[in-house]
């Protein structure tokens, strides 16, 4: 089953074209780790996918539903705005600065999205969040606030956030760029118990090793365009192409 | 004790004009923060046409002079025959004078909130209103409560132009005894009662401020 389709995407910051035709399908159960140099255009690529910027030209289409088309394409979005909000709610994401709500505990972090999006009772809210914070294992942490929390302990609190809407695809920009490097670790482990799981996920990483480990699909990015895609053995130990040889030198 | 009872005796009138500075300050207050909300969130986000409608009401009431504007609305407006009552008139006043300024103070709070909590909000499904009003503006509280102190300070004081143009409120009560019995005293006893006023204003935001330091 086809999760997300991405096709010819463009997009553009002013005169800066950072995505310059990207075509991407993601199966059921893949866990794609997206690589390549800064200004490649790997973040925007994901956050064209739930709509945190909008695309100047493509089509993308997100469990058989054509949630955007823009630019000179012949497939228009005939579905209704509720269900292309449904569709998007389908996607998670977790964000390199965290982006919990510093006014709300983490359990209010967690609870805030299941009861104003979806409309479920507290009660059970607070049991969906107490579920999820467990798994990422700050059941404990649950009444702290965010300030009270290590950089690492922040992004598992994002991380049940995001599963507390329960998606069938999880996105990560850079989840582990902006922490301590003995926090790092902790964030991995709770990603890598996603991957057993089989949840559909998007990795944007640094982190050679752990997407050499986890994915079962790698994409190289670069200058805006896709320029590898295929399985972590071929692509790290027989790399094609020369700017991808620089590149893993440079990483590892 | 001649003068504590000489206190006492002006005292009833000089409360008579404090409850009328009041009485204009809470209603001030009750339609300048909606005012001041609704206007900045109308600059951060509204229609083109709604921002510079909104660029000219804070340019115009936060670049004149309150007297001047007072006299506007009490002289002016009756010539093209709207006719307020003094106190309406002054309450309209103030409330948009200080909404003006309200404005600006959560436009400003509103815009130093990371862009990264919208995103998230998103992510998670929520719509605009929904973002506003469950994770940008209570950040937004916390940030403008100190310079909302000072606007609710200011206000205090700008409630004596009230005597200026006629009202018997704290301040013209207390000058028209001055001229009655030629004596200071009144003006002591309203020296005192503004400044119990502020010292209580602030002590209430210094409370509101640290409940919502709670997360800091």
């Amino acid at each position: 089953m086809t999760m997300i389709r991405m096709l010819d995407i463009h997009k553009h910051f002013g005169s800066l074209n950072v995505l310059k035709g990207v075509s991407l399908e993601v199966k059921k159960g893949e866990i794609i780790a997206i690589i390549g140099p800064s200004g490649s255009g790997k973040s925007t690529l994901l956050r064209c996918m739930n709509q945190l910027e909008t695309i100047d030209q493509g089509i993308i289409e997100i469990e058989g539903v054509v949630v955007e088309a823009a630019g000179n394409v012949d497939v228009k979005v005939t579905a209704s705005t509720q269900e292309v909000r449904a569709t998007y709610r389908k996607m998670g994401m977790v964000f390199q600065g965290f982006n919990l709500f510093p006014h709300m505990t983490a359990l209010g972090n967690v609870v805030e999205a299941p009861m104003l999006v979806n409309k479920v009772a507290k009660d059970d809210a607070i049991q969906i969040a107490e579920k999820q914070l467990a798994k990422v294992g700050l059941l404990e942490k649950k009444d702290a606030y965010p300030s009270k929390l290590s950089g690492g302990q922040k992004q598992r609190v994002a991380i049940a956030r995001a599963l507390a809407m329960n998606p069938d695809i999880m996105l990560f920009d850079e989840p582990t760029s902006a922490l301590d490097p003995e926090l790092i670790g902790e964030v991995l482990s709770v990603i890598k118990t996603l991957a057993q799981e089989h949840m559909t996920m998007l990795i944007v990483t640094h982190e050679m090793g752990f997407a050499k480990e986890i994915s079962d699909r790698v994409i190289f990015m670069d200058d805006g365009k896709i320029l590898e895609d295929s399985n972590p053995k071929d692509f790290f130990e027989n790399p094609r192409h020369p700017r991808i040889k620089t590149f893993l030198e440079k990483m590892l | 004790m001649d003068q504590m009872d000489y206190v006492l005796s002006i005292l009833p009138f000089i409360l008579s004009g404090l409850k009328l500075t009041a009485k204009v300050y809470v209603f001030t207050l009750v339609f300048a923060l909606p005012l001041g909300l609704l206007a900045a969130i109308g600059k951060v986000k509204g229609p083109k046409l709604l921002q510079k409608i909104l660029y000219l009401y804070t340019w115009i009431w936060r670049g004149t002079p309150l007297l001047l504007q007072l006299f506007f609305v009490f002289y002016g407006l009756p010539i093209i025959g709207i006719r307020l009552s003094p106190f309406a008139a002054a309450t309209v006043t103030y409330a948009l004078n200080s909404g003006a300024y309200l404005t600006e103070i959560f436009r400003g709070g509103i815009e130093s909130i990371d862009k990264g909590q919208y995103e998230a909000a998103k992510a998670l499904g929520m719509t605009y209103p929904q973002t506003m009003r469950r994770i940008i503006i209570p950040q937004t509280v916390r940030r403008v409560l100190p310079p909302s102190c000072s606007e609710a300070v200011n206000l205090v004081k700008e409630t004596a132009l009230l005597a200026v143009i006629g009202m018997p409120d704290l301040l013209r009560i207390s000058t028209q005894i001055f001229t009655r019995d030629f004596n200071i005293t009144p003006f002591i006893v309203a020296f005192g009662l503004y400044l119990i006023i502020s010292s209580v204003l602030v002590k209430l935001f210094g409370t509101l401020e640290k409940k919502y330091s709670i997360y800091d």
